[in-house]
């Protein structure tokens, strides 16, 4: 009787407020909660095997025979994050080259090869790695190594091609310059991590990139290109003979050297700054925030890592409930860390309408303050540890989903058998470890905080929520390199 | 259908490989043949299609429920209305709350999305295998008995309004495709991308939503493909259990969609657009539709002109000529006949006549000579590549069961498609150049950067 008049009460309100089911009169359907899972099965990592060749390259293999192809991977250890003072832009310069040329083979001879067998070759540099990546059907297996081995090690660097990438670059900085994620990432590494290479624009500057010679990419290549720092990873379907036999046979040849000592520059300790960069006309701002974290293997990394995935990733984020969710202020707003060789950051980031810019950041680092100041609920912390530790059957569905979780591990000197224990650990994470990493490692007074827009728009109304310093750096004055963001004549305005 | 067990497929396999390699074509290198799908479909009494197919690799499944419904199904004054639908359905059913949809999924570790495109919306979700029946149970409900306010429609319209600002406004080059395709089309409602116009989301109403659910949102128009691990008559079953009491649509689903006229004469159109760092060059030339005997020859085209650094277009524009900083040349086979379009963006100080020139020079030479035998074979190996590659996940696989069982009417082709394009030959490629490469179908646009000069010169 009672279920009853409550049902006619709620109707009653539903007709008051306008909510009319688009369901209407279709269909008779069943109250009902959602079913039972059915039986779990065991879930394991799957197996992989590493071997480590005389010269010191160690060899990753991953079968996996379903589909007819192979994938063949050489990282080496050392990216953009090693580049020489001065001279940003030299990682990504030699990595982008590899394929250009080697001593042996014209950059069309090898498009060509690659191209005839149906095969995909990509190259390149990352923060703390460089990498060349083949992929070809099976078939094509002896051939994809030593392609492999000869672009890694025999690049040609000849003067023509860095000319005309150099250009090209140039070009794709122009566009690069006009698009405010891009302008945002750079300029919210650059305040992270001051002078540290993490901060520094991956690809150079205008400027450093007309200062680079063929020497730095040759001596760079020689420095760092070695087989006692790489790692090969073989992947797909080749038997574990097969992988390690080919390994040995093209790279065995390949010798070791010393390897210089690594770039460990500190990071500025955190500051609160906010920087605009003004973009006419643009109908978004980028908003960027967050703060210097942890480096890829400390200790506390998994349990900060969920924090931040309360605060912004799948299973939770608290930050989309109330940017898109609660106020439709974005179409996606999120936070992740991320852990490198030598450091690390976390960063919110969301777009939002020119218009809303000052209360989205204002509601942003509220949700970085709340994080840091408030307890979990078990509650929110299961629904996170239920998604990340379900999540791991979803990760180990391809080989190179393993695969890449084998090398990371390798990569950041991870111990091996934690892969396995993921879901474990993830369960065994407290709402006290996550009070305790977040208040250690969380400092919304010191944060550093990037808007990229049309300033006209909204930066009258960032005193009203608490905003009232900052840059201001016309878009068509930015300098990446300056500590002030201003091309070299001008004064910063400040704050 | 019986499955076959993976390892007498990988046998098969290896030899056909070696009768390929050996007897087709002696002289170049053949492509690898990759297995075929393992799968059953059924259709319940309301209509709903359904194509199961099992891998038990790893104990996940995926399951894409397709609506054959997309931005050429809406009507005039409400474009944007498929895809701002497609956010609608995430906002609470009978038995589900607002929001709630994606935290099932989430909650039991599994990753949850959709998507709209002109042709189709696709709500697709990967979980745990044990979750099927969450999943199923999830989907069933809100074809059934989707809920919407007028409240949650307001919101969600602000929401899309931001995704059409993040996507498309505020991204460099973000609105080519949306410049392209107001040019290109005149009637067919492809000439709007599925995004639509800020004005027509503004205008959708309550009415429409209910309209469109009840209109399109009925099993006779839904696919749903299961693949992963489970048991293939269990799922059925449970299909059957959640999905067969969704009632049959009481009226039949429209399928009138206005034709393009044919294009008569060339058009050459120069103007300018907000967010455009730098002059792009674009010639189109209207094509057939995916599934028709002219698409494979027109992919391999494709594939001859933009795929690989030795690829025509690339070679000659963006390295030996380094006139653009990025080029390419494709043909868009979707349901109905659509475009086939090369862009070439091109770098400070560069010529956009030039670029032009070499495009039209390149489209031009693939119907004078034919393209050469190492041409052809290299566009079938890289086929292969992609017809391999593109089938490692369940999600992928579930991708091409459900393009061939919606788009093609025919899930055989999900297999079948991989012989037609490995018999493509050199004159297939020229007759489809000479069909639609003439000067009649062409439209030439420059789009240049605000301030830069450019206007409407021609556009008759």
């Amino acid at each position: 009787m009672n279920r009853l008049l409550t049902r006619f009460v709620w109707v009653g309100v539903l007709v008051i407020l306008g909510v009319l089911p688009a369901s209407a009169q279709r269909v008779r359907w069943p109250r009902e909660s959602p079913p039972p899972p059915l039986l779990a099965s065991d879930v394991e990592f799957p197996d992989y095997q590493i071997r480590r060749l005389v010269n010191g390259l160690q060899v990753v293999y991953v079968g996996a025979h379903e589909q007819p192809a192979v994938n063949v991977r050489l990282l080496v250890r050392a990216g953009t994050s090693s580049d020489p003072v001065g001279k940003v832009g030299v990682a990504a310069l030699a990595g982008q080259l590899l394929d250009q040329g080697t001593t042996s083979r014209s950059a069309q001879e090898i498009a060509q090869t690659i191209d005839s067998i149906g095969g995909g070759l990509g190259v390149g540099a990352g923060a703390d790695l460089s990498f060349v990546n083949i992929l070809v059907l099976k078939d094509s297996f002896d051939l994809a190594l030593s392609m492999l081995s000869d672009v890694a090690r025999n690049p040609m660097y000849a003067q023509s091609e860095i000319d005309r990438r150099r250009q090209q670059l140039l070009s794709e900085m122009q566009v690069n310059y006009d698009d405010t994620a891009y302008i945002s990432r750079m300029v919210f590494g650059r305040l992270v991590y001051g002078n540290h290479p993490y901060g520094m624009p991956h690809s150079g500057t205008p400027e450093s990139l007309m200062r680079i010679r063929r020497d730095d990419l040759v001596e760079f290549h020689q420095r760092h290109y070695l087989p006692n720092n790489a790692i090969l990873a073989i992947v797909g379907d080749v038997t574990a003979e097969e992988a390690f036999d080919g390994a040995t046979k093209t790279f065995a040849d390949w010798e070791a050297a010393d390897l210089p000592t690594a770039n460990v520059a500190e990071s500025p300790p955190p500051e609160n700054r906010l920087v605009i960069v003004d973009k006419p006309g643009a109908v978004q701002t980028a908003v960027r925030v967050g703060h210097v974290a942890l480096p890829r293997a400390h200790p506390d990394y998994l349990a900060l890592d969920v924090a931040i995935k309360i605060l912004g990733g799948e299973g939770g984020n608290r930050l989309g409930s109330v940017l898109r969710t609660d106020r439709s202020l974005t179409y996606s707003a999120s936070a992740e860390i991320a852990g490198r060789q030598f450091g690390g950051d976390f960063m919110a980031r969301t777009d939002t309408r020119s218009s809303a810019t000052a209360e989205v950041l204002r509601l942003t680092v509220d949700e970085i303050s709340r994080m840091q100041r408030e307890r979990v609920s078990s509650r929110e912390l299961d629904r996170a540890k239920d998604y990340l530790a379900g999540h791991f059957p979803l990760t180990i569905e391809t080989p190179n989903a393993i695969a890449a979780q084998v090398l990371e591990a390798i990569l950041f000197g991870l111990d091996l058998d934690d892969l396995e224990t993921y879901p474990e650990r993830i369960k065994s994470v407290t709402v006290d470890d996550i009070q305790r990493v977040s208040r250690q490692y969380l400092k919304p007074g010191l944060l550093s905080m990037v808007l990229v827009g049309d300033a006209l728009t909204f930066v009258q109304d960032l005193p009203r929520v608490g905003f009232d310093s900052y840059d201001l750096i016309p878009l068509t004055e930015l300098d990446f390199l300056a500590v002030d963001f201003l091309g070299a004549a001008d004064v910063a305005e400040d704050r | 259908m019986k499955p076959i067990s993976r390892g007498a497929s990988v046998l098969v396999v290896t030899v056909l490989l070696m009768v390929a390699a050996g007897v087709l074509s002696p002289s170049l290198k053949s492509a690898v043949r990759p297995p075929k799908f393992d799968y059953h479909v059924a259709k319940l009494d309301n209509g709903l299609s359904v194509v199961l197919s099992e891998d038990h690799s790893t104990p996940i499944v995926h399951i894409e429920l397709w609506y054959r419904v997309g931005s050429k199904n809406e009507r005039p004054r409400r474009t944007g209305f498929a895809h701002l639908f497609e956010h609608l359905m995430f906002k609470g059913s009978q038995n589900v709350q607002s929001d709630q949809h994606l935290s099932f999924i989430s909650g039991v570790g599994g990753d949850g999305n959709a998507y709209t495109t002109e042709d189709v919306t696709v709500f697709q979700q990967t979980v745990p295998s044990q979750y099927l029946p969450l999943v199923l149970w999830l989907e069933a409900d809100r074809m059934a008995t989707l809920r919407i306010d007028q409240r949650t429609l307001d919101a969600e319209r602000e929401v899309v309004k931001e995704e059409r600002r993040w996507r498309y406004e505020n991204e460099p080059f973000g609105l080519l495709n949306e410049i392209l395709y107001d040019h290109a089309f005149t009637s067919h409602p492809y000439k709007h991308t599925t995004i639509g116009s800020m004005a027509d989301l503004e205008a959708a109403s309550i009415e429409d939503v209910r309209d469109f659910f009840e209109t399109y949102y009925v099993p006779e128009n839904a696919t749903l493909i299961v693949v992963g691990d489970f048991d293939t008559e269990n799922a059925l079953q449970m299909i059957e259990h959640y999905f067969g009491r969704v009632p049959k649509a009481e009226k039949s689903v429209p399928r009138e969609i206005p034709k393009e006229p044919r294009s008569e004469g060339e058009r050459r159109v120069t103007l300018e657009a907000d967010n455009w760092p730098l002059p792009a060059v674009v010639i189109a030339h209207h094509i057939t539709y995916d599934g028709h005997p002219d698409a494979y020859p027109l992919h391999i085209a494709s594939k001859v002109l933009s795929d690989g650094q030795s690829s025509r277009i690339h070679r000659r524009l963006v390295y030996d000529e380094q006139m653009a900083i990025s080029a390419f040349g494709q043909g868009n086979l979707i349901e109905d006949p659509n475009l086939f379009y090369a862009v070439a963006l091109v770098p400070p100080g560069g010529s956009p006549a030039a670029a032009e020139m070499a495009l039209i020079e390149e489209l031009e030479r693939l119907k004078e000579e034919p393209i050469t035998d190492e041409e052809l074979q290299r566009s079938k190996n890289q086929f292969a590549r992609d017809y391999v590659i593109g089938r490692f996940t369940n999600a992928q696989k579930a991708a091409h069961l459900a393009h061939a069982a919606v788009i093609h009417d025919d899930i055989t082709t999900a297999d079948g498609e991989f012989d037609i394009f490995m018999n493509v030959t050199k004159e297939d490629v020229r007759r489809v150049a000479r069909t639609y490469f003439t000067d009649d179908n062409r439209l030439v646009m420059r789009i240049l950067p605000r301030g830069s000069g450019g206007r409407l010169l021609r556009d008759r």
